[in-house]
């Protein structure tokens, strides 16, 4: 059957710590990125703020870049070229920032270092209200902690495999999904996804003191990167302020540091590029630095 | 090769060719096909049985077919020889591209199992149910996960005295009791019960006889199905029923039940309560898996709309949607313009298409027929209205209610009611959280 792609409701933390993609061989079977907690995604249903949008492209032929920030810290990446005319059409309307919902395929990009980078290519972009984007982020939490309790159900039988989970109630797509991710990626980190579900439940609700009693010091970001081999094992303290001193070096006329020219120097400095993705993150959770654009970093 | 390296296949053909052939033209046989000329041994193994036992045999084909059991089957076979009972007999016409053609299709048994098989040369055969017959050089192909056995114009069917033992239970094929709201394409024999929401007399022409039909909704506390009755037993609007041995047929993905011939009806309590008012719920994983579904109501997302929408125009004879003033059947018309849309709803576990009607298009968006005309004389472009709903509608959370459908596309909803829901979302949060704190 050619049935209509599922739109899945996740988070940005989980979408972006993907790293598998089952590639489809021919139109007929469709590509997944698969996730830590199963989801075989092939298209997806965000929102969140659009805190920046960019023609990278030209006035005649626009290739749209976007960020769209949904809770916390996390952003999904977006990408809107000419394939996508109502898309295209839709965002040239759209001032950043703003609240947006967005329907669309995604994409993985494997740098030469082996890393993935996930983004979306959307179908449908629109404005929403915030009780919309609220609305969507209590969609996103419930279906993150249904695929929680499915991981845990799925784990709780050992070595299980396709067809155990299916005989367990488990629908295909879901046993393929969770087999998959536990062979790639092991036991998700539950702590990391109950986090983001916290923050958009604190969000949602901001008057009732959610406290799941998570460890507050904990990051959002994805744990492989802790694991991240080449890490330099310098503490974070030390790794922000070299980041500082070099965001200063490199900021010749005032636009900001060139982001891979920074990636450049701080590896230079012992400090791999996941580590500068999840330093420059804190620093901008701090409020020390900002993003003028996608490709800049930049003291304030 | 030497006379040595020729021996196995001149045993094989020995045993197979039963002394119709002496062994010294045999064996020269052989050397002539394999040395003289180079043949690979398997193809001169056909070859020479097809020249000494044309008579018994049909051809080349038969020498590879293996013989299997049905519960061996895996729906791939080639070219299969099947020794079965025939369980169920029905010989009919169809017509192909056109031309009529006599089919005969039923069901096989044996000491394993049952599958359902089609003889499509069936002009050439006559089956009778509970004989014996071995399907020779048969292929086999699944259809809705279960194999099914075919004869095409290489195939051969024959009655043999083999005695083949069918267990009882596969001639029953044994009734589930299933929940309506469980029935799907395939699952055979059921056991139903349900009230009767509806009965309706019809009159048709089966097999050149005249016949009287009951059919009508049932329903239970999970679903309601349609049902058809082909013997007369007095079902009444109202009542709750036990139907023993019934089978499942589908119409577009929407299983139905029928009562057929060895269907026991029986009268028993309600225990029901209220349950004809309101459609089901369901979510889409739900209607996929059964494959369609009659009167549910489905809450999600529209995550698109699709070309079509908006502002159409019709032919006022057929009412079929036409572009350009022109109709396929009616030529130049008059159209009439008419409202819908088709949204994509999606509720996180599937994607439903969805085909709304003017009266629910004019409902959920606020803009009438008459706006949208106005609308599109005043840009002057009939598209901009679909434009106009598209903004409306994305994103919005919507319940519609109706039958569903399904083909290669997936599932498709012919929408009779619709509504935008508003979703409590504190009050929906705040038993999120709850859940979290009372599980971790």
């Amino acid at each position: 059957m050619n049935a209509r792609e599922t739109a899945w409701r996740l988070f940005s933390s989980e979408l972006n710590s993907a790293t598998y993609e089952i590639k489809g061989t021919d139109e007929k079977s469709p590509s997944y990125v698969v996730t830590h907690l199963g989801a075989m995604v092939n298209r997806v249903l965000v929102a969140g703020v659009l805190t920046e949008k960019e023609n990278v492209g030209s006035e005649d032929e626009p290739m749209w870049r976007g960020r769209i920030q949904d809770v916390s810290s996390g952003n999904f990446y977006i990408n809107i070229g000419r394939y996508q005319p109502e898309a295209a059409a839709a965002i040239a309307d759209i001032e950043a920032p703003e609240y947006v919902a967005v329907v669309g395929k995604v994409r993985t990009y494997t740098t030469n270092d082996e890393r993935v980078f996930v983004s979306i290519r959307p179908e449908r972009i629109v404005k929403i209200d915030e009780d919309t984007r609220k609305l969507w982020m209590l969609e996103a939490a419930q279906a993150t902690w249904s695929r929680l309790n499915a991981m845990k159900k799925a784990t709780s039988i050992a070595d299980a495999s396709e067809k155990d989970l299916v005989d367990a109630g488990f629908s295909e797509m879901n046993a393929k999904g969770i087999v998959t991710a536990l062979d790639q990626y092991g036991i998700p980190n539950s702590a990391m996804f109950l986090k983001t579900i916290q923050s958009a439940l604190r969000t949602i609700l901001p008057d009732s003191n959610i406290d799941l009693g998570l460890p507050e010091d904990m990051s959002d970001v994805p744990e492989e990167l802790d694991i991240e081999p080449g890490a330099s094992g310098q503490n974070n303290a030390d790794m922000e302020d070299t980041i500082l001193r070099l965001l200063d070096e490199l900021d010749a006329d005032g636009k900001g540091a060139p982001r891979d020219e920074l990636e450049r120097r701080a590896e230079a400095e012992g400090i791999s590029s996941m580590e500068l993705e999840e330093v420059s993150n804190a620093l901008m959770d701090k409020g020390l630095v900002y993003e003028p654009n996608l490709r800049y970093l930049k003291r304030i | 090769m030497n006379d040595e390296e020729l021996t196995p296949l001149f045993e094989e053909l020995k045993k197979v060719l039963e002394g119709k052939v002496d062994d010294e033209t045999l064996m020269g046989e052989i050397r002539k096909y394999v040395n003289s000329y180079g043949i690979d041994p398997s193809r001169a193994k056909r070859a020479i049985i097809k020249k000494y036992d044309a008579g018994a045999s049909a051809g080349f084909v038969t020498a590879d077919a293996i013989s299997k059991k049905i519960a061996d089957l895996t729906g791939s076979e080639m070219n299969i020889d099947v020794t079965a009972k025939a369980i169920y007999v029905d010989k009919k016409e169809i017509s192909v591209r056109g031309n009529k053609k006599t089919i005969i299709s039923g069901i096989l048994g044996d000491e394993t199992g049952s599958c359902p098989f089609t003889i499509w040369e069936g002009d050439s055969a006559d089956l009778v149910k509970g004989d014996t017959y071995i399907f020779k050089n048969a292929y086999t192909k699944t259809w809705n996960n279960r194999v099914q056995i075919n004869l095409g114009t290489r195939g051969r069917v024959e009655k043999t005295d083999a005695s083949v033992n069918v267990p009882d239970r596969t001639i029953t094929a044994e009734s589930r009791e299933m929940k309506i709201g469980e029935i799907k394409d395939g699952v055979g024999n059921v056991t139903v019960t349900g009230r009767i929401l509806s009965v309706e007399e019809r009159h048709i022409t089966a097999k050149g006889e005249p016949k009287t039909v009951y059919s009508g909704l049932i329903a239970d506390d999970t679903g309601k199905i349609q049902y058809s009755a082909w013997n007369d037993f007095s079902l009444k609007e109202g009542e709750t029923i036990c139907a023993k041995n019934a089978y499942i047929r589908s119409w577009k993905g929407i299983p139905q039940l029928n009562l057929g011939d060895r269907c026991e009806v029986s009268r028993v309590d309600d225990n029901f309560g209220q349950i004809e008012e309101a459609p089901t719920q369901k979510t889409i994983a739900d209607i996929v898996r059964i494959g369609g579904a009659l009167d549910v109501s489905v809450s999600g997302t529209v995550v698109d709309i699709r070309a079509g929408s908006g502002l159409i125009k019709r032919c006022p004879e057929c009412k079929r949607s036409i572009l350009n003033d022109e109709c396929t059947t009616h030529g130049k018309v008059e159209p009439v313009f008419d409202l819908r849309m088709k949204l994509i709803v999606d509720d996180g576990t599937g994607a439903l298409s969805t085909i709304v009607n003017c009266a629910d298009t004019e409902k959920l968006t606020g803009i009438t027929l008459e706006n949208a005309e106005q609308l599109a004389k005043a840009r002057g472009d009939m598209d901009s209205v679909s434009r106009e709903m598209a903004q409306m509608m994305i994103m919005k959370r919507i319940t519609v209610r109706g039958n569903v459908m399904s083909d290669e596309y997936g599932p498709m909803m012919i929408v009779h009611d619709a509504e935008i829901d508003t979703v409590d979302v504190t009050a929906e949060a705040e038993k999120l959280y709850k859940e979290l704190e009372g599980a971790l």
